[in-house]
């Protein structure tokens, strides 16, 4: 049966499935006895299950079956979920979700049969809930890497990396027949120096004494990989070669820097293929097998695992999410095609352009049957209002499907870190545009790493501090006006603003001079450049100085903004500012000069008449007193280089708007009234101040620019 | 059988080629002050009569401002001031050729006068060498036909210019 064409719904719904199991596992690991959260994995185990089987995904199948019989027993009441079941669940869970990615990618589910952690649900089985820790390679290799041994044992599989190695049929037909030709194939994994500086030369010069003895047929890092450098000290290799093995040995031992070689025998996992052939001890060699070596290691696709672990852009489609004790509900989603969502607006855009004309024509004729018009152009208004509304709303999200996966996150670092922490998240049904959530998943998770990491104390310090001992991390998603803001606030230490003063001295990124006149706010901005990192010791986990920068960047090009509100040693906030919408606006049109400009409403607070004896000077800059705040005087003819009408004296048209808790007053000449704005795009060919953040069409065709209040504040 | 086939491509590509170098260059004559320029036909997706043209604050000031060309915002550049001539006087002869580049982006070219099309040989034209002096920069040769000469365009140096400043 062809199945291609429920690919994109098995993706959807397999993510949908695996993040419910996570959070439901997550809760469970809480609450171990709640019957609700164990029927609810069960039933999305069983689904699971279903749906791979039905693609044809038959390792994913069996892995999914034996957790599901697992989940069984338990329902049962046979035996009680432990501690150590729930890392045994979470590790299958990494790896379906590496079948989901392979799949995603190359419509192949990958060769990694995972049989360590079917073996580790089984024996729970067998032993009725007793765990029998996962031998050490399946775990090392699962938490770190995601790459599961074929079939790993006992004490040597630490070393001999080589068996996680995944390969493919080709290099399994490979293999078989270098077997059959009794040549020896052998599994080596190379222990380059700690100290090695040029890992990639060593690396290199190990394959080209290889190459003089025999075959290598795949790599763990692929050979690309390893050329750029981008694996740690080891590396692995499957290798065919007529040589006995202490010739191999000698040499990779005959590179210098290389700290150790484990070489064996390779002996292909245990497959379908029942004609395993034990290496044969004689040496009849064949020249043949020069001419049959089409597969070089560089161009065998390995899938690709690291995507499973974190970073996942994909965003996975809304998760239902079954908190506490109530009866689980799945979410309706409606998956829509993004582009016919765009398109859609783009109709709507112009349906609005053709209403503000229609405004505009009446205006001008003052004649016909004028009371008709106005009441065809009122019904007009409220079907474009309500057909905007309800576009927007199928674009929005809400942002749990990028959070919903942080509180496993978390629950990781605080076992790698060895830091007790906790998250507490409220707002998650917060929407934004699809658009923005998609994007907002990686930042966020980097400030969560980092409050992990920099922000919360080690928990002896937090005691010794007067602090409980388990950290707090909170993430608030909240609306505010025209934007959402969300916060990752922690409880941690804080900012250290003079260890982030001296670092930047250090760096030579202030000299000493600037950086006693900065104030603490634009220290804290300091942290923002790109290559800033004040970790006192780089851990994979962050510190590697990118990063911030790359937050806020992001931010940015979502037309969001980020905020540090920091209290030294009562931890610090990160709050990010996001637009609501994106397309259209509420504005209100003014008139500066002879110019008009809309600006968005949403920032708007009051309008105020303000007579020009009100306004006076402070350090030289013009505010004024309204109920009770002084609020700073922006003159937008100055600021738009506009020359002042000439009546001065009469009373000033001052438009308060505010950006977070910051006020400012907006002088302008006249105002028009409100009006829906389609904001388009000005073209990359101008460089627009950041004042302005686009342009709109009135009805009467001209282009009237939008001012960015946030960028004048 | 295949070696026949090659040898047909070959020829036919030779064909083509010298097609495509007898094929001549069709330009649109504009008039800028004085001199009549020439604009490779195959940049211009339109040329409207003048319009209002929205100012934009704190830009370069050859970039007189935005325009609206059926619902797109199109920014719009006076190209006397980027030839560094004197600024434009808007008259009723006074054009915006709206210029699309490959990458389906719009820029308005503010000019004094459209006047004709002109088609090209290569023959006529005289490229320019790689010296150029501040007034040639944004030029790739001159064209010359009935008695005239047009400097012609170098539409890509100009915009890549406009990019950068």
């Amino acid at each position: 049966m062809d199945t291609s064409q429920y690919l994109d719904i098995f993706l959807d719904e397999s993510k949908e499935h695996l993040q419910n199991l996570s959070d439901q596992i997550m809760d469970l690991e809480q609450n171990p006895e709640n019957m609700d959260t164990i029927n609810e994995i069960f039933r999305a185990a069983h689904s699971l299950k279903g749906m791979a089987g039905t693609m044809g995904y038959k390792r994913m199948q069996t892995l999914t079956h034996d957790m599901e019989n697992v989940f069984s027993e338990v329902r049962n009441g046979t035996f009680k979920v432990q501690p150590g079941m729930i890392d045994i669940l979470f590790k299958s869970l990494d790896a379906l979700e590496e079948y989901v990615d392979n799949i995603q990618q190359t419509t192949e589910e990958g060769t990694n049969d995972n049989q360590n952690l079917i073996d580790a649900l089984n024996s729970i089985l067998k032993n009725n809930g007793e765990i029998k820790p996962l031998d050490s390679a399946a775990s090392e290799g699962q938490a770190s890497e995601n790459q599961a041994a074929g079939a790993a044992d006992g004490e040597n599989a630490k070393q001999a990396k080589w068996q996680e190695i995944k390969i493919s049929d080709t290099e399994r037909m490979l293999i078989e027949k270098a077997t059959n030709e009794a040549l020896k194939v052998y599994g080596i994994t190379v222990y380059v120096e700690e100290a090695c500086l040029l890992k990639a030369a060593r690396a290199f010069l190990v394959f080209k004494a290889l190459d003089r003895l025999g075959e290598v047929i795949v790599s763990n890092p692929t050979a690309q990989d390893i050329e750029d450098e981008k694996f740690e000290l080891t590396f692995s290799l499957i290798f065919i070669s007529e040589s006995p093995m202490d010739e191999v040995m000698a040499a990779v031992k005959s590179v210098s820097e290389i700290d150790e070689v484990y070489c064996a025998e390779y002996v292909l996992p245990a497959a379908k293929t029942s004609e395993q052939s034990t290496a044969a001890e004689e040496k009849e060699e064949e020249k043949t097998e020069q001419e049959t070596k089409p597969v070089t290691a560089s161009s065998v696709p390995q899938p690709t695992a690291s995507a499973a672990a974190s970073g996942n852009n994909k965003p996975a489609a809304p998760a239902a999410a079954s908190k506490g004790t109530a009866k689980p509900v799945v979410n309706r989603t409606v998956r829509v095609d993004i582009e016919k969502l765009d398109n859609l607006m783009n109709l709507v855009s112009e349906l609005i352009i053709a209403k503000n004309s229609l405004v505009a024509a009446t205006d001008a004729e003052g004649k016909g049957d004028k009371n008709a018009v106005n009441e065809q152009i009122e019904y007009l208004e409220s079907v474009t209002t309500n057909l905007h509304e309800s576009v927007m709303k199928v674009r929005m999200v809400p942002i749990e499907s990028v959070v919903a996966k942080f509180p496993r996150m978390i629950r990781d670092l605080s076992k790698k870190l060895d830091k007790k922490m906790e998250l507490y998240m409220t707002g998650e049904d917060t929407e934004l545009d699809r658009t923005v959530v998609d994007e907002i998943g990686d930042p966020l998770m980097h400030m969560l790493r980092n409050s992990a990491d920099h922000g919360l104390e080690p928990n002896d310090v937090r005691v010794a501090n007067g602090k409980p001992e388990v950290g707090s991390i909170f993430l608030d998603a909240y609306q505010d006006g025209n934007n959402v803001v969300i916060e990752v606030r922690d409880d941690g230490g804080g900012i250290n603003v003079e260890a982030v003063r001296q670092k930047a001295i250090e760096r030579g990124t202030v000299t000493p001079e600037q950086a006693e006149t900065m104030t603490d706010k634009e220290v804290i901005d300091l942290l923002f450049l790109p290559s800033f990192s004040t970790a006192k010791k780089v851990s994979d986990v962050s510190g590697r100085g990118v990063g911030l920068d790359v937050v806020k960047s992001k931010i940015e090009s979502l037309s969001g903004e980020v905020e540090v509100k920091n209290s030294f040693g009562e931890g610090s906030s990160w709050i990010i500012r996001l637009p609501l919408t994106l397309a259209i606006i509420q504005a209100l049109m003014v008139v500066v000069g002879d110019e008009k400009y809309a600006i968005a409403l949403g920032s708007i607070q009051t309008i105020e008449d303000v007579s020009p004896e009100d306004i006076k000077l402070v350090q030289a800059k013009e505010v004024i007193h309204i109920r009770g705040t002084v609020i700073p005087i922006i003159r937008l003819n100055r600021v738009l280089d506009i020359p002042p009408r000439e009546n001065e004296s009469q009373n000033l048209t001052v438009i308060i708007v505010k950006k977070g808790d910051k006020q400012a007053g907006l002088v302008v000449d006249e105002l028009i009234g409100q009006q829906e704005v389609v904001i388009k795009s000005m073209g990359k060919y101008i460089k627009v101040p950041k004042m302005i953040s686009g342009a709109t069409i009135l009805g009467n065709g001209d282009v009237a620019l939008i001012l960015d209040t946030n960028a004048l504040i | 059988m295949d070696e026949v086939k090659v040898v047909d491509e070959q020829k036919r590509n030779e064909i083509l080629n010298r097609h495509v170098e007898l094929d001549a260059t069709q330009f649109i004559v504009i008039q800028l002050g004085d001199e009549q320029y020439g604009i490779d036909i195959k940049y211009i997706s339109n040329i409207i009569r003048m319009s209002k043209i929205t100012r934009v604050p704190k830009v370069s000031d050859y970039i007189v401002g935005v325009i609206n060309v059926r619902g797109v915002v199109i920014p719009t550049i006076s190209l006397r001031l980027k030839m560094g001539l004197a600024e434009d006087e808007i008259t009723k002869k006074t054009r915006i050729i709206i210029l699309t580049l490959e990458q389906h982006e719009s820029i308005g070219v503010l000019v004094d006068e459209v006047k004709e099309v002109v088609t090209l040989d290569e023959e006529h034209v005289e490229r320019m060498g790689y010296e150029k002096d501040e007034r040639e920069r944004f030029l790739s040769g001159v064209g010359k036909t009935e008695g005239r000469l047009i400097s012609l365009l170098d539409i890509t140096s100009v915009l890549a210019d406009v990019m950068e400043t």
